[in-house]
């Protein structure tokens, strides 16, 4: 009795911490999406906007930053030049770059400032008045997003690494909660993760499966923070990471993991020419769809959020006022819905990912005889392990 | 537009790609070196130790059984021990007794015939006493007669009167 009220008392909470995440994930997107959208038009455009990478941090309803513009240009001299500026406006200002914004191009400074006073220059492509771009390397919202995990990542973990220097966890049992979550995290990674699908190499990859599954989550977690979003909504960011799986699994990768690709074994000679070119190629898509799933998971978490959000302001375009204010809640009330499957997908997709980077990784490190001389083993595992359970299966019947 | 627009969300800016990954090398050297190789080492210390004093709890645990096992052993044997003392104790102690009543017996019995042999002899001594007695009053019964120039009345008569001064006993 004591047990199921302690449980329903935890999950209320949980409930509750959810609707707060949720409301608060929410709440400051219709102010943005009203002050923005005059019309209904435009919910799909800030839709996309709020999505998508941007050279700009909102903190709304306050103020939206601009970031650094950096770009690698070539002059006409043929020597290189980096160009640094504090935002975009600044960039413009400097009278040395030109916009194009909506197929239309920006050249003098009065046409610039109106762009400016628009606010379009953030969407805005930047070219050098002279020479040729190179390599734009502005800092992007995305970039900033993930600097943001990969700082809170540093500052959670450090500290508990202190703890275990210090010897609270290494002798004694580990105290506080903070070092209690972190420490079941890492030996879920460890545990149900790199040791399975890796095997006796698990430890040597653990680093990089710890460091992608705490960046990703942390990364997914802030997708739900307001005026912030989520780096790994980006196929930049999120490609770098399956990079990052595919070079390790490159490096690493033992000989007869080429041999499997370059000479596929178990086949006859005349199918080898056309197996060969399906491994390599699925070398590559496999570590692509890494990326993609877990880019398109945030991303269409965020779509579907603003989306339902939109929903309002096109009821209020289409029907009026009141159709609107009626659409509120059941729009509230899913998108609340969203919410909390977004911190549900948030650490689903970071588990997927190091889950299947380890499996990439197992794969390709793997050593043949030995992984043959495991399978056996698993095997008559499997076979010693069904002979009870079916004996329990007739004790069940019989009993 | 809006095609236009939804393009930049699979955009793969290589500006972004540059900053991300020098970024990722660094969160992984900072993390591999002040984190996960401390925590990483610490776990495994720890789950080392756990193990090795699970296995040591594990022996003395076994010690501590066969020590008990031992002891039950010795208890049980000390106590069969201390039942055959006992029983040989009893089985001494009863011959003892036996023994000694036997003696004791055997005594009696001795003390007995002595006791009879020593009446019989004190008897005996007894009747020679009084047929020595008996003698010397006849002979001094017999004195007296002669002495009294004596009658066959007067003969008769004393010999009666000496008979009469008999204690009339059997013997």
């Amino acid at each position: 009795m004591g047990d199921r009220t302690q449980i329903q008392q935890g999950w209320r909470r949980t409930g509750l911490w959810l609707a707060v995440v949720a409301l608060f994930g929410l709440m400051p997107r219709p102010l943005l999406a009203a002050e923005e959208g005059e019309g209904s038009e435009n919910i799909s455009e800030v839709l996309i906007h709020h999505t998508a990478d941007g050279y700009y941090v909102t903190l709304e309803p306050f103020v939206t930053i601009e970031l650094p513009r950096l770009f690698l240009v070539r002059t006409p001299e043929g020597s290189w030049r980096l160009d640094v500026f504090g935002s975009t406006a600044s960039a413009l200002h400097s009278d040395r770059y030109v916009a194009d914004y909506e197929g239309q191009r920006y050249e003098s400074p009065a046409e610039l400032e109106e762009l400016i006073a628009a606010h379009h220059h953030l969407y805005a492509e930047l070219h050098p008045r002279e020479g040729e771009l190179v390599l734009d390397l502005s800092i992007t919202r995305h970039y900033m997003f993930g600097l943001i995990a990969a700082l809170l990542v540093l500052a959670l973990f450090i500290p508990v690494a202190q703890r275990y220097r210090k010897g609270i966890g290494r002798t004694t049992a580990p105290r506080g909660v903070l070092q209690n979550l972190a420490e079941v995290f890492i030996v879920f990674v460890r545990d149900e993760i790199a040791r399975p699908n890796i095997g006796e190499k698990a430890d040597r990859f653990l680093p990089y499966l710890l460091t992608a599954f705490f960046f990703i989550l942390f990364c997914n977690l802030l997708g739900l923070v307001p005026n912030l979003g989520a780096a790994t909504s980006n196929l930049a960011v999120t490609g770098v990471l399956a990079l990052f799986t595919f070079l390790i699994g490159t490096i690493y990768a033992s000989k007869d993991h080429w041999k499997h690709i370059f000479w596929p074994p178990g086949v006859p000679v005349y199918v080898k020419p056309i197996l060969i070119p399906v491994e390599i190629m699925g070398l590559f898509t496999r570590h692509a769809a890494l990326a993609i799933r877990l880019f398109a998971n945030m991303t269409a978490g965020t779509l579907v959020i603003l989306s339902l959000i939109g929903l309002i302001f096109m009821i209020n375009a289409l029907f009026g006022a009141l159709a609107a204010w009626l659409s509120t809640l059941p729009s509230v009330l899913l998108t609340l819905f969203i919410s909390a499957i977004k911190l549900l997908v948030a650490f689903i997709q970071a588990y997927v990912f190091t889950l299947l980077s380890a499996l990439f990784i197992g794969m390709s490190v793997a050593e043949h005889g030995h992984e043959h001389h495991e399978h056996e083993e698993e095997g008559n595992e499997t076979v010693v392990h069904a002979v009870p359970t079916s004996d329990e299966a007739q004790v069940a019947v019989h009993g | 537009m809006n095609l236009i627009l939804a393009a930049s969300l699979v955009s793969l800016e290589p500006g972004l790609i540059f900053w991300k990954s020098l970024t990722f090398l660094l969160l992984l050297f900072l993390l591999y070196k002040f984190a996960w190789k401390p925590i990483l080492q610490a776990l495994k210390e720890r789950e080392e130790s756990i193990d090795a004093s699970l296995r040591r709890a594990e022996r003395a645990l076994a010690e501590a059984r066969q020590i008990q096992a031992e002891n039950e052993r010795i208890r049980r044997e000390a106590e069969q021990e201390a039942q055959r003392i006992l029983r040989e104790a009893r089985e001494e102690a009863e011959r003892l007794r036996q023994e000694e009543l036997q003696k004791t017996r055997v005594q009696i019995q001795q003390m007995q015939a002595q006791a009879r042999a020593e009446i019989e002899r004190e008897k005996q001594g007894a009747l020679d006493e009084l047929r020595a007695v008996v003698a010397d009053l006849a002979i001094q019964a017999a004195e007296k007669i002669l002495r009294e120039s004596l009658d066959a009345d007067r003969q008769r008569r004393l010999v009666e009167q000496f008979l009469e001064s008999l204690p009339a006993s059997k013997n």
